[in-house]
């Protein structure tokens, strides 16, 4: 049977993409990606990995592969007593940070407190400030010729702590990371179902049973990944063990590297890279550990049907208690510390002993101006945050695109590799960077080396994790089914992103850039490798005008990296507000 | 308008076999539907169809062109085929207009051909007067009706719709669905739908494919499906069944465990001893009158009602029968105490299977006391 119809429509054919050398341009993109991600992940590990075997530098020629290194570290170098010195003042870190946050998190998340949002809000501020200029600042306070332990011995005749100690090395780390830890458990609090303790509440339980019974049980698994990051964090760190261990003679592992690669005459290249090697061994099993838990414990996550608005307990008496002990950690620990050391950057002397008031000058900020190599000091830190956060940005949203947008079969591996700089210690990425510098051949390295590149390249790296991580969530926030629907429309991978994706991606790009720049910004230790008296920032002067005792300027440059952070992420703030104003 | 041939589609996650060996011819222009339980690789297969995933084994052609087979896998954006997605997928920072632009400007269509394009497109589904609009100022209605309008602008040779009427709320949904089959029916175009709902399939399809774990359990018109399921789980989700488990007394009689009584059956080859169930819809089950006899070629049953439900244009009584509670619809009020039921053997479809409904379902028809 024929029967007649209007002519069919003339149908316009799928759209044509070219393949180079057969392969679509999404798979090329993809390996570029991966390639560049390896590239960059592997160049600080491998030279390390082989140093650590090799009997003379990698540089020279006719070496010869052993473990003596290994022997020589615990036997010559005395890196067993850093391990245990490492291992205290990791686990003391932790247990206070945890006594910091937990019970934090559960009263301002949980409970009707006067001021909770601020306290809240107040918990970022280690995200705008360095553990460098927390350290400067706690020193300036608290160190044995401190504004407020002077003070104290005026008054009692003696100061009852030392800040130049374990126990004092711990407690100031553990104020800085204490924050990390309240928001995993904070984050944790707000998800849980509020459902169970309004059953607890109809069972009979008062506010401290159910926060007893039913809350704080539900913290544990939050408790456990929070405290291996900070586990991990504090292993890896150099600030605080460097201002307050170094004088005294306490050495953890990076106050180890930093003194054997940098202030002995000759050093010992086999046995900083097998230090090395077993610091990386001890962060990256932490991480991956951390890692490992944070997955399970998302398989416990309920999937809930309604949104519950969780009712808050109501503590009573007892919350003007929680009140001051928080304000009492906000003031002590972080308020006091910072405004004094930028109240000393305007003092000629700084104790109460002789009010300061009467000392009150400029010549702090006078002395960072007159000198160019100062003022390059600060250029330098601008450039390689603001170089460093376009580039970062622009790798992780790329990277998150093929880990978590691609059918790509390296995708696991593309988020790996992003993240594995999180187990990079900063000092060991300095260090090892400057080895594959001088291991690349015709001398390219030499071009790299010392450069603010150098600086770029490993600051970057180190950054890389928390531009990924600040912009995956966005990505997953966006339904599947939006690439689908590009893709059944005629677009290929890499069109869909160009024209759907990147429209919806632009606020999470924006926050990752300001993300990255403070961290930029902050980070200073792969520099203390891989700088040099041309590619000087605000860190490494700090540490150089530190060691010369020029607190006062240090005061002043601290005091003016606190000024661009704020500017910079005020002015961002205000940015993007009008953005979504519009 | 091209047929669609999909020759046994296979699909595995790791070790997890989703899709088995699935297949299935669509004529052109036909309404095709993939009908089974969420799981069931329903929406695995619409995907294979679209390319969003890739299939482990077979072959998929439409028209002339082969789509998926051994070592060839024609991506998504070279198919030319039309989409409707569940969550509809409008890219939320564009308006409907751009929205249906974006497949044209892909194309390199002409800019002076678009316009119309989009207008005609958008005239079919008729929302012509919100060209304009951002998807989030639009109803969830109008945004159904846009995604499917974008997914036809481009003249695509399959229309491809994953749940479309799932978000709507159950009055609009009733209506969308007339909608859209009137509209399938201009436009002739070949479509497959998947959805869980089998009264949806029902009403909407040419034919319907029920599937399950996996695998094609059973393709027909929907009134064969409905009829004469080919098997037990068919039944129990194509509309609504009474089973009856029982033992073969004869090649035509089962014996019902729920109360030892024999029922005469279809004669469906199944040995005798080997125990079965009988499926049997709750309006193929008649509560005879009192005063009357049953005519003598039909099984006659003894229940008690045990509660009566009035749902508007019938009633529907909990009967027991036996051990067992049985579900009957019927047009007659206020029935109570014992009552006989009847039934056709024709209407008593046999399964060589037990145990059809979950645990859960058992327990909640087993009468005790």
């Amino acid at each position: 049977m024929t029967t007649l119809s209007a002519p069919p429509q003339v149908m316009d054919p799928p759209p044509r993409y070219r393949r180079p050398l057969g392969l679509g341009r999404e798979t090329w993109l993809q390996y570029g990606v991966l390639g560049l991600l390896a590239l960059l992940v592997l160049a600080p590990i491998v030279p390390t990995l082989y140093q650590s075997f090799l009997d003379r530098p990698l540089y020279e020629a006719g070496g010869l592969l052993s473990a003596d290194n290994y022997v020589r570290l615990f036997t010559e170098a005395g890196f067993g007593r850093v391990v245990l010195n490492t291992a205290l003042f990791a686990g003391l870190t932790t247990v206070i940070s945890l006594l910091i946050a937990v019970p934090m998190a559960v009263v301002v998340v949980r409970t009707k407190l006067p001021g909770g949002r601020v306290f809240a809000a107040a918990m970022q501020w280690p995200f705008f400030i360095s553990s460098l200029i927390l350290g400067f600042g706690w020193i300036t306070m608290y160190g044995p010729a401190g504004f407020v332990s002077v003070q104290v011995r005026e008054v009692l005749g003696a100061v009852p702590w030392n800040l130049y100690s374990i126990p004092g090395m711990a407690l100031t780390e553990a104020v800085a990371l204490a924050p990390i830890a309240y928001t995993f458990c904070a984050n944790a609090l707000r998800q849980s179902d509020a459902s169970l303790e309004a059953a607890a509440q109809v069972c009979g339980a008062g506010p401290l049973r159910n926060l007893r019974s039913i809350v704080l049980p539900m913290l544990r698994p939050p408790i456990v990944y929070s405290s291996i990051l900070v586990i991990s964090m504090s292993v890896e760190t150099l600030s605080v063990p460097l201002l307050f261990g170094q004088p005294v003679g306490i050495d953890v592992f990076s106050t180890f590297l930093y003194r054997n690669g940098l202030q002995s005459i000759s050093p010992d290249y086999g046995v900083l890279a097998a230090a090395s090697a077993i610091i990386l061994v001890v962060t990256v099993s932490l991480v991956a550990l951390q890692a490992k838990l944070l997955k399970d414990a998302q398989r416990f996550v309920s999937v809930r049907g309604k949104a519950t608005r969780p009712r808050r307990l109501d503590l009573g008496w007892l919350r003007w208690v929680a009140v001051l002990a928080i304000a009492f950690y906000v003031v002590m620990g972080a308020l006091i510390p910072l405004g004094g050391l930028i109240f000393r950057s305007f003092t000629l002397v700084f104790t109460p002993l002789q009010s300061p008031l009467e000392s009150l000058t400029g010549s702090n900020y006078e002395r960072i101006f007159t000198y160019p190599v100062y003022v390059q000091s600060i250029v330098n830190s601008l450039l390689v945050a603001l170089i460093g956060a376009v580039l970062v940005s622009a790798l992780s949203l790329l990277a998150v695109m093929v880990s978590r947008r691609s059918t790509f079969r390296f995708a696991r591996t593309v988020e790996y590799l992003a993240l594995a700089p999180q187990a990079m210690p900063g000092i060991i990425v300095g260090i090892g960077l400057f080895w594959a510098f001088a291991f690349v051949p015709f001398g390219l390295g030499g071009l790299i080396q010392g450069t603010l590149w150098a600086l770029i390249i490993g600051f970057g790296l180190r950054a890389l994790p928390s531009g990924f991580g600040s912009i995956a969530p966005s990505v997953m926030q966006i339904g599947r089914e939006l690439d689908n629907a590009a893709r059944v429309s005629g677009a290929d991978w890499v069109r869909t992103f160009s024209r759907i994706l990147a429209d919806l991606l632009r606020p999470a790009f924006a926050g990752a850039l300001i993300l990255t720049f403070v961290t930029l910004l902050k980070e200073y230790s792969p520099a203390v490798f891989l700088g040099s008296a041309d590619s000087n920032i605000i860190g490494t002067t700090m540490l150089e005008l530190w060691v010369q005792g020029n607190t006062g300027s240090v005061a002043a440059l601290a005091t003016l990296q606190i000024a661009i952070t704020a500017t910079f992420v005020g002015l961002a703030g205000l940015l993007l507000k009008g953005r979504h104003d519009a | 308008m091209p047929e669609v041939k999909v020759s046994n589609l296979s699909k595995q996650f790791g070790s997890n076999s989703v899709l088995r060996d699935v297949t299935f011819t669509i004529a052109e222009g036909e309404f095709f539907t993939l009908l089974g339980p969420s799981g069931c690789g329903k929406s695995t297969t619409l995907a294979c169809i679209a390319g969003l995933e890739r299939p482990t084994g077979g072959s998929i052609t439409i028209g002339e062109s082969t789509f998926a087979d051994e070592g060839r896998f024609v991506p998504p954006e070279g198919r030319n085929l039309g989409m409707v997605f569940q969550s509809y997928a409008l890219w939320p920072h564009m308006t409907v207009a751009q929205n249906l632009a974006m497949p044209l400007k892909i194309r390199k269509i002409d800019k002076r051909r678009q316009g119309p394009l989009i207008h005609d497109a958008l005239d079919k589904v008729g929302l012509a007067e919100l060209k304009e609009r951002y998807p989030h100022q639009l109803s969830g209605g109008q945004q159904q009706r846009v995604a499917l309008a974008r997914a036809l602008v481009y003249s695509p040779s399959v229309l491809l719709l994953d749940e479309p009427l799932s978000n709507l709320d159950a009055q609009l949904r009733e209506q969308a669905r007339a909608w859209l089959k009137r509209l399938q029916e201009e436009l002739g175009i070949t479509t497959v739908y998947v959805t869980h709902d089998q009264v949806e399939a029902l009403a909407l399809s040419d034919r319907i494919a029920v599937m399950s774990r996996g695998e094609m359990v059973q393709i027909g018109t929907p009134k064969e499906i409905y009829a004469t399921p080919a098997t037990a789980e068919v039944a129990a989700f194509v509309g609504r069944s009474n089973f009856l488990e029982g033992r073969m007394a004869s090649d035509a009689e089962v014996l019902l465990d729920c109360n030892g009584q024999t029922l005469r059956v279809q004669p469906g080859g199944v040995a005798v001893g080997q125990r079965v169930s009988v499926a049997i819809r709750p309006e193929r089950l008649e509560i005879l009158p009192p005063g009357r006899t049953a005519p003598a070629d039909v099984n006659v049953l003894e229940a008690d009602v045990l509660t009566s439900s009035y749902i508007g244009s019938r009633y529907e009584y909990d009967l027991r029968l036996g051990d067992q509670a049985v579900q009957v619809e019927s047009s007659r009020p206020g029935l109570n105490g014992r009552v006989t039921l009847v039934v056709e053997p024709d209407a008593c479809l046999l399964y060589p299977t037990v145990g059809v409904l979950s645990p859960d379902a058992e327990a909640l028809i087993t009468v005790t006391g």
